[in-house]
Order: structure tokens, then sequence, then C-alpha cells
């Protein structure tokens, strides 16, 4: 029996039979949101509204199947009466596993079959406390997880520095306190020196006093400000080095959506971001806090009443920055969002600039990039122009206080209540307090770009990858090479799949090769060999143990793959063959080179094995290129070898040669190849015909041939007239 | 014949749809009987109701509609609740609100199907502009709601996407 969710008890006690499935519907049938209620007992099939009202019931006798129809964002349970297709149930994408499950139930039930079991992946996992459906591999919903506050988070990163922290700290707490003594010393120079006319040394002794508390102000603030970029500079590595470690960590279809040419501006701006608010902002918030203090506690025991007078402005401060402080978060992230759109369009169109060049869209491209250039533009204006307008203001506020201050003890002075040196000294630790407060609108700014990149990167590094590492990961050794698919269904997006129910065995050593046309699922196929994306359905086992089981370093180990799109790394040759085995020495180098024919190209590059290649180096073509993806396979020595149409690219007499390279190299592995050409797979032990993600046909290439109508052979064929027009006109 | 290279355009008379009993699009194309027909938005951003492609449950094309509306009400109206149906893209009516809260954004929408809530990681990749004013928003779980115009939302709602456009 399985439940998704629980029945209410006053439709439970309708039902007769045996409750095999319970779940509610999240649409309604004419598609608008609501709730209904689907059962499914050994008898019948029914629907309740959400009131409890009965809405449809079916006798299983009725039935002939079920279908679960994936649409866009939705989907629609249908039932194939004797009579006519009926629609019984609507749902949104996130509850196509149970109808695709619900679909299989009663296609069981109604062909007297043997009854599916619901797989705990069938089972869209919700939060317990807040309902929200929750991501596959976690267990910690989104929204009620409070991921410790970005700042707490972003402060871990200073834990390791906590020393020289420590030791700026200090300094700052010296230098904070210095810095008020000049103009206590005016003050005494005023009113006990010029003031009372003293012709003595006094003078000089104070003069001297603040010519030395001037040189440790700068010694002092030297040495911070070392300290602060040392740290700084050691944290931002520590931050890009995590950044870049959660991306290498994250699977293959986290980058398929995501152009990733934006990654590298975003590992490098928001960890400055992230830096500045740790190393500059922290020192200069805990500072200036420091110093306001310090500042008040001698302005009141200077004079307390006129000292009041200073904080007048401070709650309009106060209040002003609060409420500027989330306008200004989000115009960050406005900002930010205008240049990625520029990053990503510089990044796309300069990948194909080929393309671009060839059909001469230069100039559209410029449009493109003027037409983001604009809106940036706008953003910067716009984020720039407030705090344009804050600083001003600020200052403002914080001018009136200092107005009062000489009004008030101006009168003083001239009534003789007060000596001239005290109003100067008040006035000057005036300027002193209201320069960190002005400054406070700057600390928003920092603090709010920071916080913004903070969630970005965390964000990163929070995302889960989709092929969850095993938690406790059998320990494969040497692999004899055994694969089993068992009824493995998947799709890039859930509800489309694009892989069904492939069941396969293949034997220690067979070479395979998948045939079928171009969309058939043949990559596909072997992206699920090598884990870059977990079945939706069923299991892929190796040597019988399944492959999420096995640690995903282990499990690469042993899959070696050579693909049409060869990617070559910047670096020498060599380095590019010793790539999985970057201890290999000169010798092994070269024997793979050999075994992979391409031995005698390499040596006759100017340049060898230290040829560089990549994004920077020497253009090799496509069939060298592919003739050492062969070889770094072949230094790899993987138990399980895949091919993806190898040799796509290349000319007959080329792919000759490949071809031998790789019947070298496949001797006693499990290989699994795709080509486009199929007089290239003729040796393989057993062909799999795949046609829209289902496997059509099974065998050999002469059992397959000898099938009159059969898929292969209608393969077979077209490619025959297509080589015999081709030889014509060559 | 124009031959299978060709798209072929049908003409409204060659064409009627209904609803079967049930539920389930069905319909007559060149005099045929289909007891259930698929169709599909060719261009489901640009044209909403335009160039619809009908097929068998196979998956066959049996041809493409230039534009539902040259066709009877009756079928119009059909095949507009079928491709309702098919692609699932709540209209929003009003934003109630836009919220940041513990490194999530959250809408509260109302849309012309009910009340939903979206759920976002960030902005920048789950909002789509397809042109003009319109913003397609798609949640962490794949679904997805459409503003039209944003510029003749309510004032309310203008506010609350000021901010996050
Ligand atoms: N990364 C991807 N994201 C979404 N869909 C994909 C992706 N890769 C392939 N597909 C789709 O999956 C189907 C099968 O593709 P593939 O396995 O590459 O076919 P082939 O047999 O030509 O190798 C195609 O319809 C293709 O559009
Ligand atoms: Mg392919």
């Amino acid at each position: 029996m399985s439940i998704m969710d629980q029945l209410p008890e006053q439709l439970r006690k309708q039902m007769t039979g045996e409750l095999l499935l319970s779940v509610k519907t999240d649409l309604l049938p004419d598609g608008r949101f609501g709730e209904q209620w689907l059962a499914v007992t050994d008898r019948d099939i029914r629907i309740w509204q959400k009131d409890g009202s009965p809405a449809m019931k079916f006798a299983v006798s009725e039935l002939k199947a079920a279908r679960a129809v994936g649409a866009v964002g939705g989907g629609t349970l249908l039932v194939d009466t004797l009579d006519c297709p009926v629609v019984i149930a609507r749902y949104t994408a996130a509850m196509t596993p149970v109808f695709n499950f619900a679909a299989k139930l009663i296609s069981a039930l109604a062909k007297s079959e043997e009854l599916p079991v619901l797989s705990e992946r069938d089972i869209p996992k919700q939060c317990p406390t807040c309902g929200n459906p929750l991501h596959e591999g976690t267990n910690v919903c989104q929204l009620c997880m409070n991921s410790g506050k970005a700042a707490a988070r972003m402060l871990r990163y200073a834990k390791p520095y906590k020393g020289q922290l420590a030791v700026a700290a200090c300094m700052l707490i010296l230098t904070t306190l210095v810095e008020l003594v000049p103009p206590y010393l005016t003050k005494v120079i005023i009113d006990d020196v010029l003031q009372a006319r003293n012709l003595g040394s006094t003078l000089l002794f104070l003069i001297l006093g603040l010519g030395v508390t001037t040189l440790m102000l700068s010694a002092m603030q030297t040495v911070r400000g070392y300290i602060g970029v040392w740290v700084g500079s050691k944290l931002m590595g520590d931050l890009r080095k995590d950044i870049y470690g959660s991306l290498m960590r994250l699977s293959i279809s986290f980058f398929d959506r995501r152009q990733t040419s934006q990654f590298i501006g975003r590992v490098n701006s928001d960890s400055e971001a992230m830096r500045q608010f740790m190393t500059d902002g922290v020192v200069f918030v805990c500072g200036e806090s420091l110093r306001i203090v310090a500042i008040f506690v001698i302005m009141l025991s200077l004079d307390w009443k006129l000292s009041l007078f200073a904080l007048l402005p401070v709650p309009v401060m106060i209040a002003v920055s609060m409420t500027i402080w989330p306008k200004i978060g989000r115009r960050w992230y406005q900002q930010w969002r205008s240049i990625f759109r520029l990053n990503t369009l510089v990044g796309d169109s300069l990948q194909g600039i080929r393309v671009v060049k060839a059909f001469g869209r230069e100039r559209e491209e410029m449009t493109r990039y003027a037409n983001a250039n604009v809106e940036v533009v706008r953003n910067n204006i716009r984020m720039e122009g407030l705090w344009q307008f804050m600083f001003p203001a600020f200052n403002f506020i914080a001018g009136i206080g200092t107005l009062l201050i000489w009004f008030n003890g101006g009168n003083k002075v001239l009534h003789e209540d007060m000596q001239l040196g005290v109003l100067m000294a008040l006035v000057a630790y005036l300027g002193m307090l209201f320069g960190p407060l002005q400054w406070v609108s700057q600390m928003i700014n920092w603090a709010s770009n920071a916080m913004a990149a903070a969630h970005r990167v965390f964000e990163i590094m929070d995302t889960p990858s989709e092929v969850p590492e095993a938690n406790r990961p059998v320990p494969l050794g040497t692999i004899q090479g055994m694969v089993r698919f068992d009824k493995v269904t998947y799709g890039y997006e859930k509800h489309h799949p694009v892989l069904k129910e492939i069941d396969l065995q293949v034997k220690q050593g067979e070479m395979i090769g998948l045939v079928g046309h171009s969309g058939a699922g043949k990559s596909t196929f072997i992206n699920l060999i090598c884990r870059f994306y977990d079945t939706d359905e069923g299991d892929i086992y190796i040597d019988g143990i399944s492959i999420r089981q096995i640690s995903q370093s282990d499990l690469r180990k042993q899959i070696g793959v050579v693909l049409q799109e060869t990617f070559l790394f910047d670096g020498s040759i060599a380095d590019n063959i010793a790539y999985s085995k970057p201890d290999a020495s000169p010798e092994e180098i070269m024997r793979a080179a050999k075994i992979a024919n391409a031995h005698e190209f390499i040596v006759r590059l100017p340049d060898g094995y230290d040829t560089r290649v990549g994004e920077r180096g020497h253009k090799l073509s496509g069939g060298e290129k592919q003739r050492v993806a062969i070889a770094r396979a072949i230094i790899h020595d993987p138990r399980i070898l895949i091919l993806d149409e190898a040799t796509a690219s290349v000319d007959t007499e080329t792919e000759q040669q490949i071809q031998e390279a790789i019947s070298r190299l496949i001797q006693g592995r499990t290989t699994f190849a795709i080509a486009h050409r199929l007089s290239t797979l003729r040796n393989a032990d057993r062909l799999v015909v795949l046609d829209h993600g289902k496997i059509v046909e099974v065998g050999t290439h002469e059992e397959l041939l000898g099938k009159e109508k059969g898929f292969y052979r209608k393969l077979v064929d077209a490619q025959k007239e297509l080589s015999q027009i081709k030889g014509v006109e060559g | 014949m124009s031959g299978r290279y060709d798209i072929r355009l049908f003409k409204p008379e060659e064409i009627y749809f209904s609803r079967g009993k049930g539920g389930v699009l069905q319909g007559v194309v060149d005099g045929k009987p289909y007891e259930e027909l698929v169709i599909f938005r060719t261009f489901p951003f640009r044209y909403a109701s335009e160039y619809i492609s009908v097929r068998t449950t196979g998956g066959e094309e049996l041809g493409i509609i230039r534009d539902i509306a040259e066709l009877s009400a009756e079928c119009a109206a059909e095949l507009d609740k079928e491709l309702q149906f098919r692609y699932f893209l709540p209209k929003v009516h009003r934003v109630a609100s836009v919220k940041f809260k513990s490194d999530l954004w959250i809408w509260e929408l109302e849309t012309h199907l009910g009340e939903t809530r979206l759920t976002m990681r960030n902005l920048h990749e789950h909002l789509q502009f397809p042109g003009g004013n319109r913003i397609v928003l798609t949640d962490m779980h794949g679904k997805r709601c459409e503003i039209t115009d944003w510029h003749i939302l309510d004032a309310h709602s203008r506010r609350q996407l000021e901010d996050v456009l």
C-alpha cells in the first residue's frame, strides 16, 4: 500500500477494496489552482472534490490503460476506458512523478499485471513545517532554514586570522585614543598659554607633544593598514578558492542551464565585495563606534549641556539610514544584474565570434551590446545618484548640530561663561564626531553590496549537487566491467523523458554499439553511465553495485570517454595526454600516443610533445585532436570505455586510423560506442538500436540485417544509398 | 502535393475540434475523425494563439493552424481551453508582495487561475523578459507564471515590481 497523502476518514469509509494509492492533486479539472482527491484500490478508481463530494468513479474492469500526459508546467492523468479516453486529474509539474506512478499503477491493474512499487524517488518530498516542495537530495527546507545570517557566515572567513585582526584592533583603539589628544592640547594652548600670555617654555613642550602624537598616529596607521591589506588579500584568496571548489562540485546539469563565462566575473567581483566589507567595513565600524563613544565622554566632561546639542541630529541620521538600507541593497542587485546581462552577452558573442563574422553580424551584435550597456549606465546613475544625494544630506544634518553649538557656545564665551579654548575643543571634537557619522552612509553602501555578493556566493555554495555523493560509498577496487540498466527512465526535464524504461545487460569486455537517429538518446544513455545525471526511475549497476552507491571519483577512474567535441586544456600535448595521470613517464605518454596513432603526427610538429594546444595554442585539426583524446583515454586505462561519435568529424582515411587505434583500445574493456557511420560498428558484439528513447532492437550486425522490416536494416539501407550517391559525385 | 518537406497550413474549413465525453480534445481533420488530438504552440512566447501545431497522439503532425481566431468561435474556444491545459502559465493579475526572506525571493501572486506563491533563489536566473513589458517568472520547482504587461498592473503591484526589475 502506498499512500501519498492521507485520505480523510470520511472518504476512506466509502472505499471497499484494498487502498493502493491516495493522492491530492493541486489543480482542478478546469485548470485552476485547487485540490482534488484521487484514490486507487484494487477494484476501482475514485475522484472527490476537496469538500468530499464525489466527482468520478471507474471500476477497474471498465479500463484499458492509463496515461500521464506531460505538458508544459503540468500534466494530465488520462484513463482509456472501453469507450473513450477520459481526463481524470490535472496537476502542476511538481507532482509529475506521483502521477506517472499512478498511471503505471492503474495500467497494471487494468491489464492484471504485477503492480509497480512506489519508490522513494516518486514521492515529491515536502517540508514538514511549511509544506513547500523540497529539492531532491536535501532534507533542509530552503524556506524554513535560516541559513545563518549571511554576515555571520561571512565573518567566519575571518576566523583563521584572529591574531592579526586582534593586533589590528589594538592599533585601532590606540590610534583612536591618540587622535583625541591634539584637540585637547589645542585647548590647553589657547586657554593656558595664548590667552594667559604664558611666555615660558610650556608652548614649546605642548607643540612637541602635538608633534609626537602626530608621528605616532602615522606609524600606527601604517602598521594597521598593512595588516588590513595582508588579512584582506588572504581572505579574498580563501573565498575565491571556496567558490571555485563549490563550482567544481556541482553537477553537469547546473552548467547545462547557465552560461559558464559569467562565473569568471562572479568569482572575482563577489569575493572582492565581501572582502571590502570584512576588512575595511568591520574595522571601520569598530573603530568609528569606539571613537564616537570616546568623543562623547570627553565632550560631556568639557560641557555636558552644550554637548547635548550635538546629539540632536543623531536620531534623524539613524532614521534615514534605516529607511534607505533595503533600497540600496536592491539597487545594488539591480545594478549587478544589468552588468551580469552585459557580461553574458559579451561571453556569448565572443564564444561564437566565428559565426558572428561569418554572417557579418558585427553591427547587430554591437547594437545588442549598446542596448544592454544603456541599461547598465542607467542603473549606475540611479545607484551612484542616490549615493550622491545621501552624502550631502548627512553632511547637512550634521552641520546643524555644529551651528547650534557655535551659537550657544559663542554666546557663553561672549558672556564669559566659558573659555574660548573649551569652545574650540568642542567644535573640533564635534567635527571629528560627525566625520564618522557621515561615513555611515558609505558604510551602508559597502555593507549592502557585500550582502548582495554574499547571497550570490552562498547560493552557489549551498546549491546541492544533483548527483549527490553516496553517504557510505561501496569500495570498488578494480572492476570487471559488467553494466546493467534496470528500467531506466530519464529526462533532462522531469516531465519530458528522453530515455524510457531502458533494460540492458552488458557482459564484461563486451562492445556495444548504440545506433539510432540523431536525438534518439544515445548520448544521454552514456551520460547516465558516467553519472553526469541521475536516473529519474530505475537504476544502473556496475558489477552489480548501483552507481549511486559508488563514490564518483572511483567511478570516473573506471570510465574513459572520447567524445565528438574534443576539449583540450591549455597546456602541452603531453600534459593533455597525461591529464588523468600527471605522473606518467614520457615513455608511457609516447606509448599511449602510438596506440592512438598520434605519435607520428606529434613528432613531426616543430615542438613535438611540448606543442602548446588549447584555447590559446596551436590549432590541431579535428582528427588530430581526436587522436590526442584517445591517447588520453588510453593512459587512463579504464575498464569501461565510452566513444561518442569519436570519428564523426574526420575523413575516411583518418577514420580508419582512428578506428585502428580504437580497436586496440577496446581490447578487454567493456565498450559503448556511438558512431555515425554504421560500418564502424560492425565489430560490435551487439548493437542496440534506440528510437525516441526506447530500445527497439538488440542483436549483432548480421542478425539485425536479417530482419526484413527491421529498424537497423532501414538505417543501413539509407546510408548505403547515400554513400552510393556520394560515390557517383566524388 | 507539396510533399512531406513542406509545412501544411490548415484552411479553417479543413478542421473541426470539439471536446470528447471524457474531456479530451478530439477533432475531424480532412474529414477523418480523431478520438484524441494534441496541440502544440510553435512559438509559445511570441505567438500564444497563432501557429498551433496539431498532432496525433503518435506524434505525427497533421498541420498548423495559422491563427485560432480564423476558426469558428466554437472550435477556437475549445482550442483556447486546451492550450491553457497544455501550457500551464497562469496570468498574473496582481502582485500581492515580493519579499526577500532567508535567502529566498517569495512572490505572492494572484493569477487568473487562482492565488499562488513562487519561490526563487535569485532573480537573475528566474525572470525572463521575452520582449515588450512581458515577464515570465519561473520558480525553483519549475512552476511558471506570466505577467503580460507589467505597466498595466495596478499601482500596488507596480510598486512591488519596481524594486526588483
Ligand atoms: N543538456 C540537455 N538539456 C536538455 N535536453 C537535452 C540535453 N541534451 C540532450 N537533450 C535532448 O535529449 C534528446 C536526446 O539527445 P541525445 O542523447 O544527445 O541524442 P543523440 O542520440 O543524438 O546522442 C534530444 O531531444 C535533445 O534535445
Ligand atoms: Mg549525441
